[in-house]
């Protein structure tokens, strides 16, 4: 039985990014201590230091004061602790009991499942919590609520003396987090260390015994929660000194007409949205992940179907089904995951600034090389790409090169982009970049386009757009303007329940 | 220079000294009986069949899916060219007849995969079977001689006293899809689709347009090569081209064309069906007995297949460096 958990100095890096920098705090058995934090604030690198999927650069994890050396998630299991993620991690086709039971199925002498006992043993656990299970359901054919209890039992199963959960409310209904926090209590009466990670103000106040707040991946507070408030808790989370980057950008200061128009946009995963962009203007979207800002922009994009409602461009309802369409209208999407649906990483950094204009660069049926050079070539000028070359893979590109050379196709000058969506541009960009990415979409506002920045940096949304549009739940929960918004109200927004 | 530099760096340099090696390799165990005249021209003749199909198995690869139908919709086409022949239909309706029903087989194709999801192996290993059986239905299993004299002709005369005319027909086709890859709108289309479905239609392209041109194309071109066979055996027959499918799959594979979709080319493809048919052609010319010659195609193919693999996972290790 592990009583105290202990972080101690943990330092992590990725390339450009400082994700922790000697963060200490413990936890302690029978109580559950919620790690609070923005997005980016290092909570799942922490959680992913915990369970054994990364290594920290500096510092340790103690278990009872015994240092602790994870090679592999497999140790911090046998070390008894259990990180339940969001994404379930269960075989979908195998049944409650099995996956409860999973590496360690109870067997007769000739090696055969005694599935008589597995049954008897699971049963005994679903009990224990009160569950409203069968041992022999498929867990595929589980709601996502029913599979996250059964991940819960396995880790009980396993004697697990620590168990982290991260944003386990995440795609719960209200009936689901009554029994969910009701599991999460009863493992902390039986002296379970509990870790619960959420930016969801209402639940961590619900459930948890202590507070640990992170920003920046920095350590700033350990709070009792029965002697703090919301308040406090969003200042520490939001309390840092914006640097120059912002003071120092020079702004489009004139807008011009409307140019797009949302009207009740309805979709699977948005609901009811509004919203209207003018030339020169910057739109920020801001939210929690999750709040359905990517979707919104895929809607309007043409990439996700819409269900209801109206998309106008220059106050004319056009209906285009896909991508092709959108672009033909001159509205670009720099999708937020480069790797999987921004760049086509094999081929090269010409190949994918010209990906959009194909069609224009033909001279009779064949593609002209010397259209494709000087578009490659004024995108790198332009953008101060650093490449070896134009035929270089863009996969073998730095994260902000990759970035600028989606920037470059949505732009060049064939494309007559007018509307121009991000989708965190800023992702995984050292801070250097980040600074002339945020020059960048300035300078297009200045050209006449609207721009559309989806961005889960507080600081960054504040300070470029012109607009704040916060979303929630698939809805739109708020608009502010640049001089109207500040962290603490948006971030209540953001967590408004509805 | 640095054109040649990056050539000798290149997949396909590496390929080209293989069959450079082979070729000799071959002409010395068979006291140069390899590099005969006659010998040449029957290499000759082999590609044509295969080529077609490596063109078509081989472009459907770069964007990513494959296609196993190319044999059925060969044997099919064949017998529906052979009996429209038979009726008195002209070369040229029975020819055009037997593409069409090839480039419809080749749109259900692209029908199942896109509309309806289907992984291509499994569709296109439907569509194979259906084909067949529909072929043999139509005669019953038996043979349809072919009399018609422009039929003969492009199957068996030689330009020159030397050079099959079917080969020529090759040669046109491989130039033509070579210059389609590498020049126009819709050849870098297929790489980027291939390359990344998503990535390529968040661009602007419509990927779903490229596979039902593609599947078309395949099935188009499957259809000819099945018919060219007919005319060059004078008959079609049930046995007919389901062999060179396979053919047609490792030439593409052994030219570099990867299953991951995304890269190799037509370059490549010639020098793989060149692989194949002078590997193939050399065993039968230095007497391996041919329960042995399909055991070491075998290996042939596997030995591909593991440089594909081997050099997918290089890609995929410089990847995670990103």
């Amino acid at each position: 039985m592990t009583n105290r958990l202990e972080f101690s100095d943990i330092t992590k890096a990725f390339p450009g990014i400082k994700a922790l920098s000697e963060v200490s705090f413990c936890a302690e058995c029978g109580q559950i201590t919620a790690l609070l934090g923005e997005n980016g604030a290092g909570k799942s690198t922490l959680l992913k230091i915990l369970s054994g999927d990364i290594k920290a650069d500096n510092g340790e994890v103690l278990l009872d004061g015994e240092p602790q050396n994870f090679k592999a998630p497999s140790d911090a299991l046998s070390a008894g602790i259990s990180v339940i993620y969001q994404e379930r991690q269960m075989v979908s086709s195998l049944s409650v009991m099995e996956n409860i039971f999973a590496g360690e199925l109870p067997r007769n002498r000739f090696g055969i499942i005694n599935y008589k006992k597995l049954k008897t043993e699971a049963q005994k656990l679903i009990d224990l919590f009160e569950l409203p299970l069968d041992a022999r359901m498929t867990v595929g054919r589980l709601s996502v609520a029913q599979q996250q209890m059964v991940e819960i039992m396995r880790a009980y199963r396993r004697n697990s003396d620590v168990i982290a959960f991260d944003e386990p409310t995440a795609s719960l209904a209200e009936a689901e987090i009554t029994i969910l926090f009701k599991l999460i209590k009863e493992l902390a009466r039986q002296g379970k260390i509990v870790i619960y990670v959420s930016h969801r103000m209402a639940e961590i106040f619900r459930i948890t015994d202590k507070i640990i707040v992170l920003k920046d991946g920095k350590f700033v507070a350990d709070l009792k929660t029965s002697e703090t408030d919301e308040r406090t808790l969003v200042k520490a989370m939001v309390g840092r000194e914006i640097g120059d980057t912002f003071s120092k950008l020079s702004r489009c200061t004139e807008q011009g007409e409307m140019i797009l128009e949302v009207k009740n946009l309805t979709t699977k995963k948005v609901t009811g949205i509004n919203l209207s962009l003018r030339k020169g203007e910057i739109i920020g979207l801001a939210g929690l992940v999750g709040a359905g800002r990517t979707e919104l922009a895929r809607a309007i994009f043409g990439a996700d179907k819409i269900d209801s409602g109206e998309v106008l461009i220059d106050g004319k309802n056009i209906r285009y089904k896909n991508p092709s369409g959108a672009l033909a209208l001159g509205i670009a999407l720099c999708p937020e995951d480069r790797k999987e649906e921004g760049l086509v990483l094999f081929r090269s950094m010409k190949e994918n600034i010209t990906i959009s204009v194909l069609s224009r660069i033909r001279k009779f049926l064949f593609l002209s090389n010397s259209e494709e050079k000087r578009l490659s070539d004024r995108a790198i000028e332009k953008y101060d790409i650093k490449t070896p070359s134009i035929n270089e893979l863009v996969g073998e590109l730095s994260g902000g090169n990759q970035q600028k050379v989606i920037l470059g196709r949505a732009t060049n000058e064939l494309m007559s982009t007018r509307v121009l969506i991000l989708d965190e541009p800023t992702k995984g960009i050292d801070v250097g970049s980040k600074a002339e990415i945020y020059q960048m979409i300035c300078d297009f506002a200045k050209t006449g386009i609207g721009v559309i920045v989806i961005s889960s940096e507080l600081p960054e949304v504040l300070n470029i757009s012109d607009t704040i549009y916060v979303m929630a739940n698939g809805r739109i929960s708020g608009v502010l303007t640049r001089e109207e918004a500040s962290e603490e109200t948006v971030l209540e927004l953001a967590m408004a329940e509805q | 220079m640095t054109a040649i530099k990056t050539f000798l760096r290149s997949k396909n340099a590496i390929l080209l000294f293989f069959l450079i090696a082979l070729i000799l390799a071959f002409a010395v165990l068979s006291g140069g009986g390899t590099l005969r005249p006659s010998n040449i021209v029957n290499i000759l003749q082999s590609i044509t069949i295969v080529s077609l199909l490596t063109i078509g198995a081989g472009t459907l690869m770069i964007a990513g899916e494959i296609d196993l139908s190319l044999g059925g919709i060969g044997t099919m086409s064949a017998f529906i060219a052979a009996l429209l022949l038979k009726n008195g239909v002209p070369w040229f309706g029975a020819l055009l007849a037997a593409v069409a029903v090839g480039a419809f087989v080749g749109l259900i194709n692209g029908f199942l995969v896109n509309e309806l999801g289907f992984q291509s192996f499994i569709a296109t290993l439907a569509t194979t079977s259906i084909t067949t059986g529909v072929g043999y239905i139509f005669t019953g299993g038996m043979g349809v001689t072919i009399e018609d004299p422009v039929f003969r002709f492009i199957g068996n005369e030689f330009i020159g006293g030397y050079i099959p005319f079917s080969v020529l027909i090759a040669v046109i086709a491989l130039v033509v899809y070579a210059v389609l890859l590498n020049k126009t709108k819709f050849g870098r289309s297929v790489y980027l689709v291939g390359g990344n479905r998503a990535a390529a239609r968040i661009a602007g392209l419509k990927p779903k347009k490229i596979l039902y041109g593609l599947f078309i194309n395949a099935g188009a071109l499957a259809a000819l090569a099945g018919t060219l066979l007919a005319s060059k055996l004078l008959v079609a027959n049930t046995v007919g081209i389901t062999s060179s499918q396979f053919a047609g799959l490792t030439a593409a594979i052994l030219g570099g064309i990867s299953f991951g979709g995304g890269t190799g080319g037509m370059g490549g493809a010639v020098i793989g069906i060149f692989i194949l048919s002078c590997f193939n052609n050399g065993m039968t010319m230095v007497n391996i007995q041919p329960y042995w010659q399909t055991v070491a195609s075998g290996a042939l193919l596997l030995a591909a297949i593991s440089m594909d693999f081997l050099s997918t996972a290089r890609r995929k290790k410089s990847e995670v460096k990103i």
